[in-house]
């Protein structure tokens, strides 16, 4: 690579890193002025002791979790039996599974209010409905990467393998196909973690505690503490993320070296 | 051990019939292979066999019992496939012991058969060991213990040498043969390579374009093709058209040159236009030994591959190989030369189209 690309190279990288970092650094510098005249963690203090933080945060980790459980339940056998069978069907299924960046939040969560706020679906109470939702809006991210995940094993070969060892389809699934896309799932987990996490219009509208609302809501009542929260939300999809890397690099060795 | 037949088996995709009157009865513990080009069918009908296909028409018996329309998995036959098909979140021992697992066969049975499966492939350092730190041949060694682990009922290897390095492939076929007839197990092999199927099989199934074309030992295959696809594919091969000349003294024509064959020439008669095969290895300098059959040719051309030297000769019109042994001390013709070859009348085979 020539001189003067690699000088403009790291021009744009450095410009990008402070067109993203600047606003951040900015919020973080904010959220220590809670105490006047010092720079202080106050802010930060007065969320991890506050009783309504924790209660909400938890409830949305708790959203978070069950999102990934109905997520993987319902999508790894699908794209399992797409992989293996019925390949006609990739296209129409990963069209599905984008529609939610399609279609805006608000439309859909007014949808399910008045799908389900009348008999015989009167659910719309129920916080199986906010996980089914949930789910829904992180089907992108994890059919996406459960099928990335299958196609870098032999599926079909590691079936029928089972198949002539005396395995069902139970056995396949859960002690070889599942064990083998761990990477793939926990990336597809983290990604629906962060997803749920800073998700405001779901919980808002089906009245449900979750971080985000509770973060909105602060943030008409105080200034610091939700520059905090911003940050807290931040750092926790940042470790997600950094989680996902970790977990990815290690078994694609294994899976690779297999073939 | 068990007793497999394929009866009237044929299988169709679509509008494409890539089997059809598949027959085939395998003695227990015998070796069969399944010979053929790409494309032929053998490994559908294998995969027929194993139960991942359904026969179109036809049934598939093991002993007494009726498969064809059971699950793979309620099958008990145990399958190497070309690309191992080990399970990589699993250990060496782990994989081996899976189908005992499945069985819900005892921690010590489980363990002790595993131990001497391990021993059986010598890798008995490699229990622990994932098949990621595993050599090719190793893992081949591996899934072929898992298979035989679960004391299978048949064996069905599916071109498993395809993705090993020459020298190893040699070697583990040798480990592969030595298995079976130790532990006297029927076993299936798929194969495109001549050489693998007739160095360890009992018998040989050549396939073409999804039909049986000759079933023998290898020494039938190699030595009497029925077919003009078996000759060419099995070995290398001088084929020529001929004409029948003399019927009852059963002497054929080639281009002006008269031989006297073997082969029965029944339901011909003279002027037939019929196709001729002669083995390299069969042919030689009549200087050297005369046998029935002596005739004039040209010499085109030499080439020296090793321990054999093929020479390269005109019969008329007709251009010969002829596969000599190296021998130092054996003073080779010139290019251009005259000379005279000879083969006996049972080296001259008819081919059938």
């Amino acid at each position: 690579m020539r001189r003067g690309n690699v000088v403009w190279s790291w021009f744009w990288m450095i410009l990008g890193i402070l067109y993203f970092f600047l606003p951040l650094l900015a919020t973080f510098l904010f959220s220590l002025r809670a105490k006047l005249g010092v720079l202080s963690f106050t802010a930060y203090v007065n969320i991890f002791s506050d009783p309504n933080f924790i209660y909400n945060f938890s409830y949305s980790v708790l959203w978070a979790l069950l999102t990934i459980i109905a997520g993987i339940l319902i999508l790894v056998p699908t794209a399992y039996l797409i992989r293996l069978r019925l390949p006609q069907f990739r296209t129409p299924v990963e069209f599905i599974t984008l529609l939610p960046f399609v279609i805006p939040v608000i439309v859909y969560v007014f949808s399910l209010v008045r799908t389900f706020s009348q008999p015989p679906l009167l659910i719309v109470d129920s916080p199986v409905l906010l996980i089914a939702a949930y789910t829904v809006l992180s089907m992108p991210y994890m059919y996406s990467a459960v099928d990335t995940g299958l196609r870098a094993i032999d599926v079909r070969t590691l079936t029928e393998a089972s198949q002539s060892l005396g395995a069902g389809w139970g056995t396949i699934l859960f002690r070889v196909i599942l064990p083998n896309i761990r990477a793939a799932i926990l990336s597809g987990a983290f990604l629906s973690f962060a997803i749920v996490i800073g998700e405001l219009i779901l919980a808002e509208y089906l009245v449900k505690p979750a971080f985000a609302p509770y973060m909105n809501y602060m943030m008409q009542q105080k200034a610091y503490e939700p520059a905090a929260m911003a940050i807290v939300s931040f750092a926790l999809t940042w470790a997600c993320m950094g989680i996902i890397q970790f977990v990815g690099r290690g078994q694609q060795g294994q899976i690779a070296a297999g073939h | 051990m068990t007793h497999l037949t394929l009866t009237d088996i044929s299988k169709q995709f679509a509008q494409t019939t890539v089997v059809q009157d598949f027959n085939l009865d395998v003695k227990s513990g015998e070796f069969v292979s399944f010979l053929g080009p790409s494309g032929c069918g053998k490994t559908t009908t294998l995969r027929m066999i194993a139960g991942f296909e359904t026969p179109t028409t036809g049934r598939v018996m093991l002993g007494d019992v009726d498969i064809t329309d059971k699950a793979p998995n309620q099958r008990n036959i145990g399958m190497v496939f070309q690309a191992y098909a080990l399970f990589p979140n699993m250990t060496v021992a782990q994989n081996i012991g899976f189908g005992m697992q499945i069985n819900k066969e005892s921690k010590s049975a489980i363990k002790q058969r595993v131990d001497e499966m391990l021993t059986m492939i010598h890798l008995e350092q490699k229990g622990n060991s994932y098949p990621s730190q595993l050599s090719g041949g190793q893992q081949q060694r591996v899934a072929l213990a898992r298979a035989l682990a679960n004391r299978p009922k048949v064996l069905l290897l599916d071109e498993p040498l395809s993705a090993l390095d020459a020298k190893i492939r040699v070697s583990l076929r040798a480990e592969i043969r030595a298995i079976q007839k130790k532990l006297g197990i029927t076993a299936i092999y798929v194969t495109h390579d001549q050489e693998e199927a007739l160095s360890i099989s009992d018998r040989i199934v050549v396939m073409f374009e999804g039909k049986i074309e000759q079933v023998g030992t290898p020494f039938e295959i190699y030595n009497f093709p029925q077919t003009a696809f078996v000759a060419s594919f099995v070995g290398t091969l001088n084929t020529t058209d001929a004409e029948i000349f003399n019927l009852s003294k059963k002497l054929i024509k080639i281009d002006g040159v008269q031989l006297e064959t073997a082969e029965d020439l029944g339901g011909r008669k003279k002027g037939d236009k019929i196709k001729i095969a002669i083995r390299p290895e069969r042919l030689n300098f009549a200087s050297v030994e005369k046998k029935a059959n002596v005739f004039d040719c040209t010499i085109e051309n030499i080439t020296f591959l090793g321990s054999v030297v093929r020479v390269q000769v005109k019969v008329g019109s007709n251009r010969f190989n002829m596969d000599t042994f190296n021998n130092p001390f054996l003073e080779l013709p010139k290019i251009g030369a005259k000379e005279q070859i000879t083969c006996s009348r049972e080296a001259v085979l008819i081919l059938n189209s």
